[in-house]
């Protein structure tokens, strides 16, 4: 266990927006430009994607990575998997690759399950020998055997994912890299690819999982990394750097100020500085009554004015998925700009979530500009909780066993 | 769940990659393409089954485009231009075999100089070498190739044209063609990269390289100064050479020669070229 697998030595990775994506190079352009003085380049801006990374992960080792979007932890591993190359630094990696970027990569509607088998298992760097050997396994696997000779593109969404993951599963690399694969399938379905995944990690496969599903990180991942603006931000076992991770989120109860919030995207022309719950009563709160309004209070400054602005929350799971969703344009709060700090509220007439432990998104769009003035994923922790004898007559059971919405309902029979 | 299949890791004999910033020129790694050549053996199957699963259409596709180019310039040019092949081959079958060697080129040019662009969604997600893309694509447009000279048997029965001895020649001319479609394949397909509109341009170039190209004509209908100017153009010894395999004519023999040559520079300076820009590709996406 004591020999590294991967060594990630001060790795960094630049992007230089602008340069490549809003204005590529026409071959017109080139030659019109040699009988001209040169346009002045388009400004192109560096965006760091990793910075000075090292890293050292042992063979036998399921390492989780976690971090909010635009952290690093993608570029991380497509240079791990060698789709992209690092701008400095290097990886050394002991045995062979394989990587799981997506599921049913290359798969082609107009071939059979069968074709689709043998081609994904290559593209994912099986040999023809090892996909052989493997068939009768993945056919089981993704329990398809009556349709392997149908197209995929006549298979059910669960069925085209369930192939697509067994042929993922029975890859027998020493490197095993997955990014956010099991956001996928159903509930069942994930169970056993989770379970599966164990068995690869507990069999001296390393393991290098991103998700954003602290559960399964915690679960699969004995260490943890989470990464910050291209950097590691803490590392170690899995459940300390996940405790940390969430904690650094604050309650919304609390009076944190959001002003140093990092996982955040958008302009900066406007910020949410603050959230707060709001009870029945139109006062702060720490939780939420199951079934009663509540409100969300959001408080901004403004840099420089936004024109049209659009606010929004979403509350999500523990998992990071977003339950739901309201923004001010949908409650037709519409107004021409905002240019000094103040505060919106959300009122919501019925707490319609099961109990449980929720998070608040938020953000404000800059509409005229189409793009986040701010943006706060996983910000603030929030429950919403069920005195006793409304559990006894509702539900007994919570989110997320019972999925996370209360649909008031009366049964009839009619035999 | 019971394991489904023995998880035995393979004694890790490989030597340790190293993966880091490369600069320049880089080396073409045949031995690595070789590794990944079920990878390239499937891509191709792929296509090719994708093409010909609706078995009838896609043969009348491929067999159908250069006949009824036959038919337009055999009217055109025999009709009413009076234009006769010099080594006495009937001119429809000229045409037939100029079309054919002419169309795998073209399409192979087209195909493998988008191959990157098709394969974006790969490129995005998964290592392989990129050079397989390209390549998997020339093997497609082999096999479209082999069913369209399937025209020219009944064809020259017709016409009562048998092959001569060169006939042994001709799968090197074809692989000879092999090796210039896929090395502008190559320069295309990373231009492509740098500058996005190669790909408008380079159908309209290659409509005019056919007429460039003595295709429908012999070279010889070519007044002599531009007849100097043809030979060098690397096709014009690929058609000629590959219609003198069929029907038993003498060889064009040092247009041949430069198309040889022509052909093994493109290839070589395309593979670098690709190399260098391969790796700006999944950034760009």
């Amino acid at each position: 266990m004591s020999t590294p697998s991967v060594q990630v030595e001060s790795l960094s990775k630049r992007y230089r927006i602008g340069a490549m994506r809003n204005d590529y190079a026409t071959l017109r352009d080139r030659i019109a430009g040699a009988f001209r003085f040169r346009d002045p380049a388009p400004e192109a801006r560096d965006l760091w994607a990793l910075k000075d990374v090292s890293l050292e992960i042992a063979q036998g080792e399921a390492l989780g990575l976690i971090g909010h979007n635009g952290a690093g932890k993608s570029t991380l591993l497509k240079i791990l998997s060698r789709i992209t190359e690092p701008t400095s630094g290097r990886v050394i990696l002991h045995g062979r690759v394989a990587s799981l970027l997506e599921v049913g990569t290359g798969f082609h509607p107009e071939l059979t399950g069968r074709e689709n088998i043998f081609l994904n298992g290559a593209i994912l760097g099986m040999t023809r020998d090892e996909i052989r050997r493997n068939f009768d396994a993945i056919v089981a696997f993704a329990e398809i055997e009556k349709f392997l000779d149908t197209p995929v593109k006549r298979y059910s969404s669960g069925m085209y994912v369930r192939l697509a993951f067994a042929v993922a599963a029975h890859l027998t690399p020493e490197i095993l890299l997955i990014d956010e694969v099991l956001a996928v399938g159903d509930i069942e379905f994930q169970r056993r690819c989770l379970g599966r995944m164990n068995e690869v990690a507990r069999s001296g496969r390393t393991v290098v999982f991103v998700s954003h599903n602290l559960e399964s990180i915690e679960r699969l991942c004995s260490r943890a990394v989470l990464m910050s603006g291209g950097a590691i931000a803490k590392s170690g076992p899995a459940a300390e750097v996940l405790a940390y991770y969430v904690s650094r989120r604050g309650a919304a109860g609390d009076d944190t100020d959001l002003r140093d919030f990092p996982d955040r995207e958008g302009t900066g022309r406007a910020r949410i500085v603050a959230l707060e719950l709001l009870g029945a009563d139109g006062t702060r709160a720490d939780a939420v009554e199951f079934g009663a309004s509540f409100g969300i209070r959001m408080h901004y400054e403004v840099s420089e004015r936004v024109t049209a602005p659009t606010f929004g929350i979403a509350i999500l799971d523990q998992r990071n998925e977003r339950v739901v969703l309201s923004n001010s344009q949908e409650g037709k709060l519409t107004f021409e700009a905002i240019d000094g700090p103040g505060r919106v509220e959300c009122a919501i007439e019925r707490a319609n979530l099961l109990p449980g432990a929720y998070f608040l998104e938020a953000w404000i769009v800059d509409t005229t500009r189409n793009a986040f003035a701010d943006h706060l994923r996983m910000v603030a922790k929030f429950e919403i909780v069920a005195s006793a004898d409304v559990r006894d007559n509702v539900a007994a059971l919570t989110a997320p066993e019972r999925g996370y919405v209360w649909l008031p309902s009366r049964w009839s029979i009619h035999p | 769940m019971p394991p489904t299949h023995p998880l035995v890791t393979p004694a890790a004999a490989s030597r340790p990659l190293v993966i880091q910033a490369t600069r320049g020129w880089r080396s073409i790694d045949v031995r690595e393409i070789w590794t990944y050549r079920d990878l390239l053996l499937i891509f191709a199957a792929r296509d090719v089954k994708v093409r010909y699963r609706q078995t009838f259409l896609g043969a009348l596709w491929v067999m159908g485009q250069p006949l009824v180019t036959m038919l337009i310039f055999t009217l055109l040019f025999s009709r009413v231009a009076r234009l006769r092949a010099d080594t006495g081959t009937p001119y429809p079958l000229f045409v037939l075999g100029g079309v054919i060697l002419w169309n795998f080129l073209s399409g192979a040019i087209q195909r493998s100089g988008n191959s990157l662009l098709g394969a974006s969604h790969l490129i995005s997600k998964v290592y392989f070498p990129r050079l397989v893309v390209p390549l998997s694509n020339i093997v497609t447009d082999l096999a479209d190739f082999g069913v369209s000279a399937l025209l020219l048997i009944p064809m020259m029965l017709w016409y009562r044209v048998a092959p001569g001895p060169t006939l042994l020649l001709m799968p090197l001319v074809v692989l000879i063609a092999s090796a210039f479609a896929l090395g502008v394949g190559l320069w295309v397909a990373a231009l492509n990269i740098e500058y996005r509109d190669v790909r408008v341009i380079i159908p309209f170039i290659l409509q005019i390289a056919m007429y460039v190209t003595p295709v429908v004509y012999p070279l010889t209908a070519l007044p002599e100064r531009y007849r100097q100017l043809a030979v060098w153009n690397p096709a014009t010894g690929l058609v000629e050479a590959f219609r003198a395999t069929l029907y038993g004519t003498p060889l064009p023999g040092l247009p041949l020669l430069w198309s040889i040559v022509a052909s093994l520079l493109l290839l070589v300076s395309g593979a670098y070229y690709f190399r260098r820009m391969e790796r700006l590709f999944a950034d760009i996406l």
